[in-house]
């Protein structure tokens, strides 16, 4: 009876040391299963725009040992027109970020900073994010026959219009959010210092909030670069097409390309690679720590 | 140069939060605003610096009426509680701020730089960022930013309350000796009575929006205008006691003991029925032996401070403070006696809270 203590008393340590390893274990053990989860269809990808057509479709299939080829590649920017998809893609996704991430941030600015009316800047927060709240191929035919009308189809000009529509409530509500993270004091210290509200807003507070504009235009761009549905649309013509347009044109009612496919595929993934790993350094957070109370 | 509000209000929605405000600060004077939170005095400050809009009423600074004037264009600098440091740039970025939004030069802005960091003992920090300072050193930062330029006003946001107590009472002493040798009129607004009665060529007390009285802080301190600014000046606070005036046996008259009145009393009680006696600690003598004119009263607690006493006591059912000397000592509920200063007493309305 005296001794059930004891051992109940020196359990729990061992129990958590051990417990702390198992759970660290564990943790890696998840942690393998999501990568893997989430590399297997990139190297997939990979390995197959490598392969020739006949390694491709090889059963069972060939994982490590192929004869590696760049024929693909060469079909898919050379013959057919991927390269021209590419510069739309890019042109497309990097203008509709800019415009939506300048707009969105100095609406979001108005509206975290300024009380209207009637709650109305409330109410007009809200009704932006309210347009999001349908699925966008709603308005895929009113913004069809708007474009039509304004002569835009088939034009970059169209798809960087309604991707900074559809970006739009999205940079509102992330930069409000950060916004109204910074105390008032600051910009209100830059005025009081000699400073115009807009000089405030971009020597003071854009600078605090490079980590969270950072994050916005990253998200911002990834759903430009993937958007299909009304970009689809939109765009029928080999020059006003994006990539992921061109690549689901290679499903065709007699083969799928799947060596030109993949290939567009893998080319398509590093624009935003790129461009995450370079803003990699301001989606840290914490700059603006410390910058008030004692 | 001066700062004058006339008839100045503020109101958010249906709640007033400043009514009808008349105060003028003249040219190198040191005002500050003191008051309970939410009466009003920080909302004043911000309408002066153009944060707020007043209402109603106007503002002027020297002869400008500036109502309608944005911020940065009211020459002024302000000290924020929060210091409002700009977390991004570092100290000397902070400082020269005001100046390089004004496309000062490089040199001259250095100079200054230098200059004011010399004068707060902040040189050795100018490298550094905002997070990597102590309280005490960003409360430094914030007022050199607000010193480097030579603007009109001053305005202070309670500079000293996020600071130890220690350090406050060194910081206290150094902002007076700074704006003496500045000479600009300062406008500070505080809910500490001590910093107010220490800081201030005037204060001016508010309550719930109004102006309770503006005035130096001894004529404060002794002639307080009402019952709210007698109570809120002064530590431990004003005893207060309800009585009646009896005319005829020239007596103030408590439910718990009665005090013989002088003639100059009762000439400033004719007319008057029911009364407050307000006085304060320190002019009430205790002692345990009993004397002539002397109340008996049981000790409830004493508090030895080192320099003096505060002893809490009771008489009939009223409760008294009295400042004793540091060796005063006695046993709680042990009988003592106290003596009232009664050329020291001050009398309220009971009903409008003015002194009479």
């Amino acid at each position: 009876m005296n001794e059930t203590p004891n051992t109940n008393k020196a359990d729990p340590r061992r129990r958590g040391l051990a417990g702390a390893k198992m759970s660290r274990a564990f943790k890696y053990i998840l942690l393998g299963v999501a990568l893997l989860a989430a590399i297997a269809p990139v190297y997939w990808m990979v390995t197959i725009s490598l392969k020739t057509e006949v390694d491709q479709f090889a059963s069972p299939p060939r994982w490590f040992h192929f004869a590696p080829t760049l024929e693909h590649y060469y079909d898919a920017f050379f013959t057919r027109s991927f390269a021209k998809y590419l510069t739309t893609s890019l042109t497309v996704a990097g203008l509709s970020t800019i415009c939506a991430v300048t707009l969105g941030t100095l609406a979001a600015y108005g509206l975290a900073r300024f009380k209207l009316r009637g709650k109305l800047d409330q109410r007009l927060s809200l009704w932006i994010l309210s347009t999001r709240m349908f699925p966008p191929i709603v308005t895929a035919v009113p913004l069809f026959l708007m474009m039509r009308d304004l002569r835009l189809l088939n034009t970059i000009g169209s798809l960087v219009i309604v991707y900074t529509a559809l970006n739009l409530p999205f940079v509102v509500w992330m930069m409000r959010g950060f916004f109204r993270e910074l105390p008032r004091e600051l910009e209100e210290a830059a005025m009081v210092d000699g400073d115009s509200r807009l000089g405030a807003l971009f020597r003071v507070i854009l600078p605090l909030v490079t980590p969270g504009l950072a994050a916005t235009a990253v998200f911002c761009l990834i759903v430009s670069w993937n958007e299909f549905l009304l970009a689809l649309v939109m765009t029928q013509t080999d020059a006003s097409m994006t990539l992921p347009v061109g690549i689901a044109g290679r499903v065709t009612q007699y083969e799928i390309k799947w060596g030109v496919m993949s290939a567009a595929g893998v080319v398509a993934m590093f624009p935003i690679l790129a461009f995450a790993m370079a803003v990699q350094r301001y989606l840290v957070r914490g700059l603006s720590l410390g910058a008030v109370k004692g | 140069m001066n700062v004058r509000f006339k008839e100045v209000s503020k109101r958010f929605g249906d709640s007033v939060v400043v009514d009808q405000l008349d105060l003028v600060a003249d040219d190198g004077e040191f005002v500050v605003l003191l008051g309970p939170s939410g009466c009003g005095k920080t909302t004043t400050l911000r309408m002066l610096a153009g944060l707020e809009d007043a209402t109603s009423g106007n503002i002027f600074i020297g002869e400008d009426r500036v109502n309608d004037v944005p911020t940065q264009k009211r020459d002024i600098a302000m000290v924020f509680q929060n210091y409002a440091l700009y977390p991004h740039m570092t100290i000397s970025e902070n400082i020269a701020y005001p100046l390089k939004v004004r496309k000062i030069e490089r040199g001259e802005i250095d100079r200054r730089v230098n200059r004011v960091a010399e004068l707060l003992e902040i040189g050795a920090l100018l490298k550094r960022r905002p997070r990597e300072l102590s309280g005490g050193e960003r409360q430094r930062v914030a007022l050199a930013r607000a010193i480097i330029r030579e603007p009109r006003v001053y305005l202070m946001d309670e500079p000293l309350s996020n600071l130890d107590a220690k350090l406050r009472v060194q910081m206290r002493g150094e902002l007076k000796r700074l704006q003496h040798e500045l000479g600009t009129t300062t406008i500070y607004v505080t809910h500490d009575q001590a910093e107010a009665m220490t800081l201030a060529h005037r204060v001016a007390v508010m309550r719930a929006g109004k102006l309770q009285q503006f005035d130096a802080p001894m004529t404060i301190y002794n002639r307080p205008a009402n019952r709210f600014v007698a109570e809120f000046v002064g530590s431990p606070s004003m005893n207060f006691i309800e009585g009646r005036v009896d005319h005829s046996a020239r007596k103030f008259a408590s439910d718990a003991f009665t005090l013989d009145l002088d003639e100059s009393h009762l000439a400033r009680l004719s007319g008057c029925d029911r009364i407050t006696l307000g006085i304060r600690p320190e002019h009430i003598e205790v002692s345990t032996t009993e004397h002539p004119d002397t109340l008996a009263a049981i000790v409830h607690v004493t508090e030895l401070m080192g320099n003096e006493t505060i002893v809490f006591l009771r008489t009939g059912g009223q409760k008294i403070i009295a400042r004793a000397s540091a060796e005063f000592r006695a046993e709680f509920e042990s009988r003592v006696f106290v003596k009232f200063e009664t050329d020291r007493m001050d009398f309220f309305d009971p009903d409008s809270g003015l002194r009479v």
